[in-house]
């Protein structure tokens, strides 16, 4: 249901090329062997998507719920925050394992204080949750500015030190491969699934175990869903529930206003690891920006699943492409295929508004024929 | 403006909202819509105002067939109505309503438009401020303002949905002066639709009574109060004999209970419920009855007094507290405030029965299958609700009610479902009555709440009276209580 968005995209994408005087078809070629063409570019693209599976996988809670945590961004920037707090004081001399679980710790606490405030307001001084976020958003980055202009900075621009190693995130010898990061990421994600999943149906991929390599890998992870798809927590139902009628959750006994807030809390602490991440992984540092639109593109990625966990992860990683092969496109010296790499999120945004408008006008059909009938 | 509306009829569903109604309406005459909730008033109403159109029938103006596709080409056709919520837009000022939906070219003429504002607001008495927002104005005025635009806008029939709802006594009797200037010295003709039995008699000259969607009668007022609410309950039969309500303790009480809503204030009202009893809320719609049945829930906390229930104070508790304490409430807006829109049969059961983290699926759709079969419910436990009927969505609302109660609060529990289905309900609330519940539920069917209640509780503008002598549980005798005659 979501190729023919996708198809839609890509045409209009391929207009879009054409009417600037660019070969389409060579800049899919160079856009797809830039962005998988390498291992190296691979890794890129698999770590890119982690920060964005961790932050889509809190944003599945809150829009379950009917929650729009567009305050997502403030969280992660307050996650980055607090994760500096620990990592800038660390030396290279440092040793103990719990350094990054605290980070890890401390961010997330970070973040879901940041939400636990946005739901607070909407609780109790009846602020959407739109607005309130919105507004925390524009003060969490003022005070990363003001942090990076004082105490914090280190040299002239307005950032700090480069964090030393035992303060980032580890990764394999000579990469950018990080484990951990990618556990975390499909941890939280499988976290969310288990919880908001309802009785979905068992998952068969015929032949995966002949796969070589990945067969057994993917087979295990196929077995693990399968395991968690008929065993629903109450949470999940409670959630969807309020995101349907909020009355009438809260006439079947659903605490509505606890649970928003206990949502909203779980996805920020969930966004304050995803600002853990962009800080001592992908920058190794505080810099202004620290959230790097991941928030954003996290709401994108939860609108454009229609806020089934399932396909996260895949349209994650689909996202993680783009920057990565828009980049090299930009870099090209060839000028029939020499873009903008700006051009890749205008290709995101296409895509997400094709998606939204195909449920639209599936809706509207449906409606329709629910009306003729007598 | 002379009106023949000649055999229209409209269907909803399975019900049918007006059954082939015929009426002629004559200028300068005030008449009177009455009928209980559900008689097909509303329906008929905007069927005249072009908001929807019907099924078959014909409307005539002075002679001439009209069809409306929306309220806009009513309005030009000088048909025009007045809505229980006014429509206006917040944000804009009385001045800038007024203007709105005049078709003057890009520029409005400000000037002229406040001229004829003021002058249309004199004429009719009204105190209106053209630049007061529409969000400082009391309901009263924003129906003036409504008014006085549908009159600039060339209306020369105006009809009103249940005007005097939230407004004062006061600005009640500018509007009825104003409606009876207009009707009797310029010829408008006024269509007041109320189920108010004092607003008819202080009003109208002539009053049409609907009942289950048929027109059942037209007299010229005035006529006996006792009448009218014949006419709108129909002859009731006589209350079967059943045995005397089990008398337990008294385990639920209020004690001068007072509860102020927006529109309305229930004033100091006590009861003593005892176990295994069912008690009636009559009354007609607004009156204070659901208000009553929200604050024993814990959904509406009163301003004063007192609710007691097994001897424990309850007032401050609220609807999960409550539901803690054994009190479940079924509300009437089954996809509005009962039932998820978009969940399945199952996963209602699921949410409504106490558990852990965990949903033991197994079980609750064993529970489920189990509910369905008992209470006939039409549809599957995998089946999204809104799929299923009115009355089987009804059914599942009982169904998903605990089974161990101390006090039952009903709304209107048996809308929607055919009278053998109604008949079952009650046996089954019937059976929990004989286990000790306490049943109050509200109903607009008269008959109903005779044939089942111990005791009745007749609600009249927020204050309510209590009959408990089954002698005195006649339509006739509730019927003049639910008028406010004592």
């Amino acid at each position: 249901m979501m190729l023919l968005p996708l198809l839609v995209s890509l045409i209009l994408m391929g207009i879009i090329l054409s009417s600037l005087g660019k070969d389409a078809g060579a800049a899919l070629e160079r856009f797809l062997s830039g962005a998988l063409g390498t291992p190296n570019a691979r890794v890129d693209v698999i770590m890119l998507a982690v920060p964005m599976l961790l932050c889509a996988s809190g944003l599945l809670l809150t829009y379950t719920a009917g929650l729009w945590n567009i305050g997502v961004e403030g969280q992660v920037t307050m996650g980055a925050i607090f994760a500096t707090i620990i990592a800038r004081s660390i030396t290279q001399e440092d040793t103990s394992p719990f350094i990054v679980p605290a980070e890890l710790l401390l961010a997330a606490v970070g973040g879901a204080l940041w939400a636990a405030l946005a739901a607070l307001l909407r609780i109790h001084a009846k602020v959407n949750e739109i607005f309130g976020g919105v507004a925390l958003n524009f003060i969490s980055v003022n005070i990363l500015l003001w942090l990076l202009n004082g105490d914090w900075k280190v040299g002239t621009y307005p950032q700090t030190a480069d964090f030393n190693t035992p303060a980032l995130l580890p990764r394999l010898e000579g990469t950018r491969f990080s484990p951990l990061g990618i556990g975390l990421a499909v941890g939280a994600w499988l976290l969310v699934f288990w919880a908001l999943n309802h009785g979905g149906k068992k998952l068969v991929i015929p032949g995966l175990n002949r796969v070589p390599v990945v067969g057994p890998i993917l087979a295990l992870g196929v077995r693990l869903l399968n395991f968690l798809a008929p065993r629903g927590t109450r949470w999940g139902l409670q959630l969807r529930a309020i995101g349907r009628s909020p009355r009438s959750a809260s006439l079947l006994g659903v605490r509505v206003n606890r649970h928003i807030l206990l949502s909203m809390i779980a996805c920020g602490a969930l966004a304050g690891i995803t600002g853990a991440v962009q800080a001592i992984f992908v920058r190794g540092r505080l810099s202004p920006g620290i959230s790097g639109g991941i928030g954003f593109m996290g709401v994108l990625i939860v609108l454009l699943v229609n806020i089934r966990p399932l396909w996260v992860p895949l349209i994650a990683l689909f996202f993680a492409l783009v920057p990565i092969g828009s980049l090299k496109l930009a870099s090209s010296l060839d000028p029939a295929v020499q873009i903008d790499a700006s051009l890749g999120n205008v290709f995101q945004g296409v895509l997400v508004l094709g998606v939204l408008l195909a449920n639209g006008l599936r809706e509207r059909a449906a409606r329709k024929r629910k009306e003729n009938i007598p | 403006m002379q009106i023949r509306i000649d055999q229209i009829t409209k269907t909803f569903g399975r019900v049918r909202a007006n059954d082939s109604i015929s009426m002629a309406l004559e200028g300068g005459r005030i008449y009177a819509v009455l009928g209980e909730n559900g008689a097909g008033k509303s329906t008929l109403m905007k069927i005249l105002s072009g908001y929807q159109p019907a099924d078959s029938g014909r409307i005539l103006l002075d002679g001439q067939e009209v069809r409306f596709a929306t309220p806009a080409d009513a309005l030009i056709t000088g048909i025009g109505m007045l809505h229980q919520d006014p429509l206006d837009v917040p944000n804009l000022t009385a001045l800038e309503n007024f203007m709105l939906g005049k078709h003057e070219g890009l520029l409005p003429k400000r000037r002229t438009a406040l001229t004829a504002f003021r002058e249309v607001g004199q004429r009719l008495g009204f105190d209106l401020n053209p630049d007061a927002y529409i969000d400082s104005l009391t309901i009263g005025e924003r129906q003036q303002l409504e008014i006085v635009r549908l009159l600039s806008m060339g209306a020369r029939v105006l009809i009103l949905d249940e005007p005097t709802t939230g407004i004062s006594a006061a600005q009640k009797e500018t509007l009825f002066n104003s409606l009876k200037h207009l009707a009797h010295e310029q010829g408008v003709t006024v269509i007041l639709v109320s189920h108010k039995l004092e607003d008819v008699e202080a009003l109208c000259d002539q009053v049409l009574v609907l009942r289950a969607g048929k027109l059942v009668g037209e007299r010229a007022m005035p006529i006996s109060a006792g009448e009218l609410v014949t006419l709108m309950f129909g002859q009731s039969l006589e209350r079967k004999p059943r045995p005397p309500a089990p008398k337990g303790d008294a385990i639920f009480e209020a004690a001068h209970l007072t509860i102020l809503t927006r529109r309305l204030t229930v004033h100091d009202l006590s009861l003593k419920a005892h176990a295994g009893e069912v008690i009636g809320l009559a009354g007609l719609d607004g009156s204070g009855q659901r208000e009553f049945l929200r604050a024993c829930a814990g959904l509406q906390p009163p301003q004063r007094g007192h609710l007691r229930l097994h001897g424990r104070d309850v007032s401050r508790a609220d609807y999960h507290q409550m539901a803690r304490f054994g009190v479940a409430y079924a509300p009437s807006g089954r996809l509005e405030e009962g039932l998820v829109a978009g969940l399945t049969v199952v996963e209602h059961f699921a949410l409504a029965r106490p558990g852990g983290l965990w949903i033991r699926w197994g079980a609750v759709r064993s529970y489920t299958q189990k509910q369905i079969d008992h209470y006939h419910i039409k549809g599957q436990p995998e089946s999204q609700i809104q799929m299923l009927s009115g009355g089987n969505q009804q059914r599942t609302l009982i169904a998903l009610l605990p089974d161990q109660l101390s006090l039952l609060l009903l709304e209107d529990p048996t809308r929607g479902l055919d009278v053998e289905s109604a008949r079952w309900v009650w046996e089954q609330l019937l059976e929990r009555r004989a286990k000790g519940t306490t049943i109050l539920f509200i109903s607009p069917d008269l008959d109903e709440i005779i044939e089942y209640s111990d005791r009745v509780l007749v609600f009249f503008g927020g204050r309510a009276t209590l009959v408990d002598d089954p002698a005195h549980m006649t339509t006739e005798g509730l019927g003049r209580l639910i008028g406010g005659k004592s």
